[in-house]
């Protein structure tokens, strides 16, 4: 029973980062349309650029309260800024085209940026330094829970609250959805839809850096093809939870972080992607359009 | 006779005299760029015909390469006895996978297909039922023997897989004028119009998995005779998206486009491997800057309002 409960914590974190990861898909997707296969190597990028902001700020290795969040809201803003841009010279250009135009295009963003990382940092390990929290450890009964582990829930609880309030009770969320809805009629309300992609690319990527940096420090080993295979299970989350829909993509990203852990547990972590996508394939036998995902009837 | 056809038998007679202008490293080119164009064109099926966002075309060209190298140094059969399994094991397999989500919309479709490609890789790396080789594959593929008679020079090879890129042109000629290529040119165009005229999009969806996922068996036969090895990392989800690639940088649905597509993403590589490290790079801002200046792909099918199969008396 303690294992199992162990489990359940390791996988709720592990989930709490592919839901971060897959809120950035499934806004993006949410308004255009489109799978941005780059958002996994902004996550790499991001833990990449954290450590070096880290080490290049704080070169006494010092750990404070001040330096952490100094690293987060630094990363955050320049993931962001690669966010927009990736946006602006990749995806813009394609907005009326077809379809799978805008995903070789967001295919070879992520080769781009991929190798970017690869020849800025070289194509070995990195290693994150340990003491950027504490290594304190709780426990509750039979159950470990690392600081770093705690740290993780709760942010990323906090992190998608917010998320949540911003999108159904201000202004800009409103604006969002409704171009999400339908952008010309948004357009023809008044809404500048440039602005609102704009916008959704920096929260998307924000909250994709949030999540590479909280890889680092709990898995500690970055290289510079793992953005990959988070962005991989990240959209899947968000399908599973269906697509587009934010309170799926927390949801999508909670149930396939414990389904991994348990798979990985009692079965083997070999197998933790076949079995992914088998629930993958499940539920889209049974949902297909996501657990959460409302039912549109197509138009013709 | 016209600009079409022209075009085509100029392409086969320049591919067939090849070999007698190259040396050993661009004949091996050649057959890489051979092999790889029928697997192109078996994804261009499934992808630019039928319209079935497929991303895991990988899994298939490597069902038939290790169906080959699994049935000869296992069990000892000759290579060319293992053409027949390698062609049919990988349709039965896309039958089995793609009958349970061939409904599936765009992107959903897309998303399950990468996933049949890991499930495949981790299958061969996790060497299942202890006959994949695991993570290093298969070694020692014996070459095609012809009564008795070793095939064993590369201008062989060469040629064994121009004429696989020759039946497999024919097949995507036939394809256009017959029922099934009309049927998939309409539910290209609009599937629910295709579907209230009564065509039935789940089987011509399928009927395409299972002939594009039969040609690239075929062409994965070949290219484990052409290294005589075979490992997983050759089969894995980069590979698909390669092949997806192709036929959209080329032009989906349009031979020459396919064509051009194959010989962009695999000929010109080879040619720069002085920038090894920066390829990648290069190669990810091409396909960017391919799809902006061309988003139909460099050389797209011209659809006129009515395509030339379908007038009648014209071919």
């Amino acid at each position: 029973m303690d294992i199992f409960l162990q489990q359940i914590v390791n996988g709720l974190t592990i989930g709490s980062l592919y839901a971060l990861v897959a809120l950035g898909y499934t806004m993006v997707y949410g308004v255009m349309k489109l799978i941005n296969f780059a958002h996994g190597d902004l996550v790499a990028l991001s833990a990449f650029a954290g450590l070096t902001i880290y080490t290049s700020i704080f070169a006494d290795g010092g750990t404070s309260i001040v330096a952490v969040i100094t690293v987060f809201m630094f990363t955050a803003a320049v993931i962001a800024v690669v966010g927009v841009l990736l946006e602006r010279l990749a995806y813009r250009p394609l907005r009326t085209a077809p379809r799978l135009s805008a995903v070789v295009s967001a295919l070879g963003a992520g080769l781009v940026i991929q190798n970017a990382i690869m020849l800025i940092w070289g194509p070995n390990m990195k290693i994150f330094p340990s003491h950027l929290f504490p290594s304190d450890i709780y426990h509750f009964g039979g159950i470990v829970i690392t600081f770093t582990q705690l740290m993780i829930l709760i942010f990323s609880s906090v992190l998608m609250i917010a998320l949540y309030l911003f999108i159904n009770k201000t202004k800009m969320g409103t604006a969002i959805r409704a171009v999400a809805i339908d952008q010309d009629a948004a357009k023809l309300m008044g809404i500048n839809v440039n602005k609102i992609i704009m916008i959704i690319f920096i929260i998307g990527s924000g909250l994709g850096a949030v999540a590479g940096l909280f890889i680092g420090i709990y898995y500690r080993g970055i290289t510079f093809d793992m953005g990959w295979m988070y962005g991989l299970n990240a959209f899947v989350a968000a399908i599973i939870g269906g697509i587009g829909n934010i309170p799926g993509a927390m949801f999508g990203g909670l149930i396939l972080g414990l389904f991994n852990a348990l798979i990985s547990g009692y079965i083997s972590s070999a197998w933790a992607e076949t079995f992914t996508f088998m629930l993958l394939i499940v539920v889209l036998i049974f949902r297909p359009t996501g657990i959460l995902g409302e039912k549109v009837a197509e138009k013709v | 006779m016209n600009k079409t056809s022209m075009i085509s038998l100029g392409f086969l007679v320049v591919m067939g005299v090849f070999p007698f202008f190259a040396d050993s490293a661009w004949l091996a080119v050649g057959i890489t760029f051979l092999v790889f164009s029928v697997v192109a064109f078996s994804q261009d099926i499934i992808l630019g015909r039928a319209g079935a966002f497929h991303m895991g075309h990988a899994a298939f060209f490597g069902l038939g390469a290790y169906t080959t190298a699994i049935l000869n140094t296992q069990y000892g059969w000759p290579i060319l006895a293992t053409w027949a399994p390698a062609v049919i094991i990988p349709v039965a397999v896309a039958l089995i996978t793609t009958a349970p989500i061939i409904h599936l919309r765009g992107d959903y479709l897309l998303v399950t297909t990468i996933g049949i490609n890991i499930i495949f890789l981790q299958v061969l790396e996790n060497n299942l039922f202890g006959i994949t080789g695991g993570p290093n594959g298969i070694f020692g593929i014996d070459v095609v023997t012809v009564f008795g008679f070793e095939l064993f020079d590369q201008i062989y090879m060469y040629y064994m897989a121009f004429i696989l890129l020759g039946i497999t042109l024919f097949i995507m000629r036939t394809l256009d004028g017959s029922k099934f290529g009309r049927a998939m040119f309409y539910i290209n165009k609009d599937d629910v119009a295709a579907q209230s005229m009564g065509i039935d999009i789940r089987y011509y969806k399928l009927y395409a998995f299972a002939i594009g996922a039969g040609l690239a068996g075929a062409a994965g036969s070949m290219f484990v005779v052409q290294y005589s090895a075979v490992s997983p990392e050759a089969f894995d989800v980069m590979q698909s998206i390669m092949f997806f690639t192709i036929v959209l940088v080329g032009g989906s649905a349009s031979l020459p486009g396919v064509l051009l597509g194959t010989f962009v993403m695999f000929v010109l590589p080879e040619i720069f491997r002085e920038f090894e490290t920066a390829r990648y790079l290069v190669f990810g801002l091409a396909m960017i800057l391919t799809m902006i200046l061309r988003p139909r792909g460099i050389w797209p099918v011209k659809f006129g309002n009515i395509p030339a199969f379908l007038k009648k008396g014209k071919k």
